[in-house]
């Protein structure tokens, strides 16, 4: 119990109980939250794949500097009072070092603040709301902001199809569908183009069809969807059927190899911008999907990806701590190192750069990344390389 | 559009109709509010599911079989909860909680085995085939499902109308007191209706899984509250007022997405709900229950 | 004493949410005890938790006052709902308030305000654990002496016979608008504690899941005594806790407890005459 040194007696038998014969000498215990029952499951059933699966492969490499990673991994039910209990545990009970999670951005609203008062990094893999960077300079993610990714991407799309006027639809009960969407119309504001109608549909809702029927009528270039992958596929699949032509822009939720399982060929010309496809041939991201798809027997997704990638990133800045064993020391020389590692991973380089707030304080690290333009080409993703 | 949207207020009306009218005939002669029934209808769609998918089965005999799986929920539902509540004539609150345990149950038992994921019926079972009539873009699933909601309805319809059986369940509904000193069996019939109530979620849930193409262990929650607001419009325990409710809240829906805000749909439906319930409780298109629960 | 930091920093917000959860069954059980079944209560939480929480982070007003407000907020919409909505009664009442609980939600997800979907975040941690137990404690101590009180016996005599109790002269309608409001009241205050631990709200935690999962609390522990709903709201917030080991067939188990206590004791766990005789009739068989 290398984190214990100066603790009571009864304190360490508490916690060795809790580790109970998993725990040895010389394991980094490293936490992560995820959503895995509920309705955010399915996205955090994914990251808990992808951060297993990064640790087993760093773990068969004999570890970072001899010390292998355990992961404590804790069920947070994508509920904000969850998130927090989970956390407090984690850094307070199980004591690891760090903490990846939550899943969803309105868990890490509730549960962030906590990690960042115990001064103990949180390294958020799939929170892409503005302001989760605000909470405070304990909190990462390496998660793609949109702010980041859709004016590529809507330049890029207005340029190809030479659009003149677009419709938008999004789902306005959704933290993550209405930030993208705040985006979109912020980017769209800028770059001149005219918006036809805006239609809006909520969380569960699998019948698109009065808002397409809508959209149909005011024959726009294209469709801007800031939807999930499910949803999104759905309104493209009743797009279509409604006799809807034109070609649709999507964010951050499109990164799902779930959008063309679902809409088959509906999708086709639909621009997407990425920090990361299952297609992209860089070597680390072929070897991260042929391994997943052998440890898992399923594809992965961006939520995966990401979240392999971030204990990638959690590694590098580990080689270069020397650890103490004084887990307050430790976790403040991770987090003084974090901001520095870099990798070369499944969703292309990577680095991290300090967050803007908004009220000027010291933030947290957003992720430096350039994103990938892909345009949808017989149901798959692939890198639009632009004439 | 206008064509257009009527269209789609059809088949989700047809839909919500079909759902509610479980729901409402388990009100009705049962006098309980049974929540546990968006999760039937949850458990519909997922047996129609694996029946295709694991067993081969063509669509017509997954249907029937999830009428049958759901439905054997329903009974058990009511044999193992709902009766020994009745046995000792708990006030109606209980049975009604009971029911909540009971979604709960189903629910996660339905995350358990699938996967919280959306999962999809395959393509090649779908009725296909697409066409135009005038300006208004029609697909041979969307007719199926209008004609498959309205045959049953019928069905049921005569069924109360015209049968014995129909006769014996509306004498319960007007007092099961009465009914069972007239020597009908009311607990069999208490357990035909829940089968039946059952099988009909089951079935809506197995057509909704088919039009929007995305089953989750969660999708009977927004239903739920759909078929409360149909209920309540149409008129608590009213068989006919389950059709017009759900045909009503349908082309409410789809219309004021249409023409007023998608922002405010839902408000707007529930508002609606909310002012109906006060200014005429038994509903829109209700008469009158003055029975007791 | 080192030991108790550190279960205090690591369950500490488990044992507010214990007694919100308390404040918020107890706020059930009083329209209970007047016989109302209404759903509104968690709409009178959210309603008092963003009240709460946009006045401390907009004008940072004194924690107490913000709490203060949190409560008469959704006290002041139950006294305005109250009179055309009270006229109803059993399963109509609860689908009304239900209702009115939508609609709460999608206007608070629709404004702007409110942070919409996305919620308000960044709320100041103010709730410390005395302010919930102090509160508690008042609202525990005033809703005894309110039971044995006039007002506690005319919510009685309503309960079991509206009619009769009309006839004996009580004022029905005021007495139901009372624990309607007062009701409301509770929750709001409830919602205004909690907005102040979890720093950050969202228009999801006030739905319709919410407003059963309050019922069931007061039910479950059983809403013959003001000890029922208070046992009650623990175990279900300590339960998925305790079960954490059964990971996906968590809520299996939670949903199972809920159809076992109504099937075995009706009364909820509180009913140590219930329970008695649950194990007689076990012992004639015929349970």
């Amino acid at each position: 119990m290398r984190f214990l040194p100066s603790l009571p007696k009864s304190l360490v038998l508490v916690s060795a109980l809790a580790a109970a014969g998993l725990a040895q000498a010389a394991d980094i215990k490293i936490g992560v939250a995820a959503a895995l029952t509920g309705g955010a499951a399915q996205y955090g059933v994914a990251i808990r794949n992808g951060f297993q699966l990064a640790a087993d492969e760093i773990n068969a490499q004999g570890g970072v500097n001899g010390n292998k990673i355990q992961l404590v991994v804790e069920d947070e039910q994508g509920k904000k009072e969850e998130g927090i209990n989970v956390f407090k545990k984690l850094i307070f009970q199980d004591k690891v070092l760090m903490v990846f999670g939550p899943t969803l951005s309105n868990s890490m609203f509730a549960a962030g603040p906590v990690a960042n008062g115990a001064k103990t990094v949180v390294f958020g893999t799939s929170v892409t709301a503005s302001g989760i960077t605000d909470i405070g300079p304990y909190v990462f993610r390496n998660s793609v902001m949109e702010s980041d990714v859709l004016p590529v991407t809507v330049a890029t799309a207005t340029k190809h199809y030479k659009l003149k006027q677009v419709a938008v639809i999004y789902g306005n009960d959704d933290a993550f569908t209405k930030s993208g969407y705040d985006v979109f119309k912020k980017v769209l504001e800028d770059q001149k183009l005219p918006v036809t109608t805006t239609e809006t549909y909520v969380k569960g809702d699998v019948d698109f069809k009065a808002q397409l029927t809508k959209i149909k009528a005011t024959n726009p270039d294209a469709v801007i969807c800031s939807c999930l992958a499910e949803e999104a596929a759905n309104i493209m699949l009743q797009a279509r059927g409604l006799g809807i032509k034109a070609p649709f822009i999507g964010g951050n939720g499109f990164n799902s190899p779930k959008l063309f399982e679902i809409s088959k060929l509906a999708g086709e010309g639909t621009f997407v911008g990425s920090p990361w496809s299952n297609t992209n041939p860089a070597p680390a991201n072929k070897a991260f999907v042929a391994a997943y798809v052998k440890k898992y027997n399923a594809e992965p997704n961006q939520f995966a990806a990401q979240a392999f990638d971030a204990l990638h990133v959690a590694a590098a800045a580990l080689h270069e701590v020397k650890l103490s064993g004084d887990l307050a020391a430790d976790r403040e020389a991770l987090k003084n190192a974090l901001p520095k590692a870099t990798i070369n991973g499944a969703t292309g380089p990577f680095k991290f750069r300090a967050a803007v707030t908004k009220t000027g304080k010291p933030g947290g690290w957003d992720a430096d990344q350039k994103p990938f333009i892909y345009v949808v080409k017989g149901g798959k993703f692939t890198a639009f390389e632009g004439k | 559009m206008l064509e257009q949207q009527l269209l789609n207020a059809l088949t989700l009306g047809s839909v919500y109709a079909l759902f509610a009218l479980g729901f409402t005939l388990v009100f009705g002669v049962l006098a309980v509010i049974n929540l546990s029934h968006g999760a039937v209808f949850m458990v519909g769609s997922y047996a129609a599911l694996a029946m295709v998918s694991h067993l081969n089965a063509p669509l017509w005999v997954a249907m029937i079989g999830a009428m049958v799986v759901s439905g054997t929920i329903g009974l058990l539902v009511d044999v193992l909860v709902l009766k020994p509540l009745r046995a000792r004539n708990a006030p109606h609150l209980i049975p009604m909680i009971a029911t909540i345990g009971v979604g709960i149950m189903l629910t996660s038992a339905a995350q358990g085995i699938f996967g919280a994921e959306v999962l999809r019926f395959p393509e090649e079972i779908m009725p296909m085939g697409d066409f135009m009539v005038g300006e208004v873009h029609v697909r041979a699933l969307e007719i199926a499902i209008v004609a498959i909601a309205f045959v049953l309805m019928a069905v049921l319809f005569t069924l109360l109308k015209r049968t014995q059986l129909g006769r014996a369940l509306r004498a319960i509904a007007e007092s099961p007191k009465a009914a069972y000193l007239l020597g009908i069996n009311v607990e069999g019939l208490f357990h035909i209706t829940s089968f039946a109530a059952a099988a009909l979620g089951g079935i809506a849930g197995v057509l909704i899984g088919l039009n929007f193409n995305a089953i989750t262990p969660f999708m009977g929650q927004p239903m739920l509250h759909k078929g409360i607001a149909v209920i309540i419009l149409g008129g608590m325990g009213d068989i006919r007022g389950a059709l017009i409710g759900g045909l009503f809240l349908g082309f409410a829906e789809v219309i004021s997405k249409a023409y007023l805000s998608s922002q405010m749909g839902d408000a707007v439906a529930f508002g609606l709900l909310f002012l109906i319930l006060l200014v005429r409780p038994s509903g829109l298109f209700g008469r009158k229950l003055e029975r007791k629960a | 004493m080192e030991w108790f930091n550190d279960f205090w920093s690591t369950y500490s917000t488990l044992v507010f949410s214990v007694g919100v959860h308390a404040l918020l069954a107890l706020s059930i059980w009083l329209t209970l005890s007047c016989g109302l079944l209404s759903l509104a209560n968690a709409a009178f939480m959210g309603i008092g938790a963003y009240v709460a929480a946009l006045l401390t982070v907009n004008l940072d007003w004194s924690f107490g006052t913000v709490l203060l407000a949190g409560g008469i907020a959704p006290a002041l919409v139950a006294l305005i709902i109250g009179a055309p909505v009270l006229r109803l009664s059993g399963v109509y009442l609860a689908m009304a308030t239900l209702a009115f609980g939508e609609v709460v939600r999608i206007t608070v997800l629709n404004l702007e305000i409110t942070g919409g979907p996305e919620g308000l975040n960044g709320i100041p941690l103010a709730t410390e654990g005395w302010h919930i137990a102090l509160i508690l404690a008042i609202t525990v101590y005033g809703l005894a002496r309110l039971r044995r009180s006039k007002v506690g016996r005319a919510f009685e005599a309503i309960k079991e016979d509206e009619v009769a109790a009309r006839l004996m002269g009580i004022n029905v309608d005021r007495y139901k608008l009372l624990a309607f409001s007062l009701g409301a009241f509770i929750a709001g205050v409830a919602g205004a504690l909690n907005a102040h631990f979890t720093f950050f709200i969202s228009p999801r935690e006030y739905g319709f899941e919410n407003a059963v999962d309050i019922l069931t609390m007061a039910v479950l522990g059983g809403t013959s005594s003001l000890i029922g709903p208070m046992l009650g709201s623990s175990i279900l917030t300590l339960l998925p806790e305790l079960l954490r080991s059964l990971q996906d067939f968590r809520s299996l188990v939670n949903g199972a407890v809920l159809v076992l206590v109504v099937l075995f004791l009706p009364k909820g766990l509180w009913e140590s005459r219930r329970i008695k005789a649950f194990f007689k009739r076990l012992k004639g068989g015929q349970a």
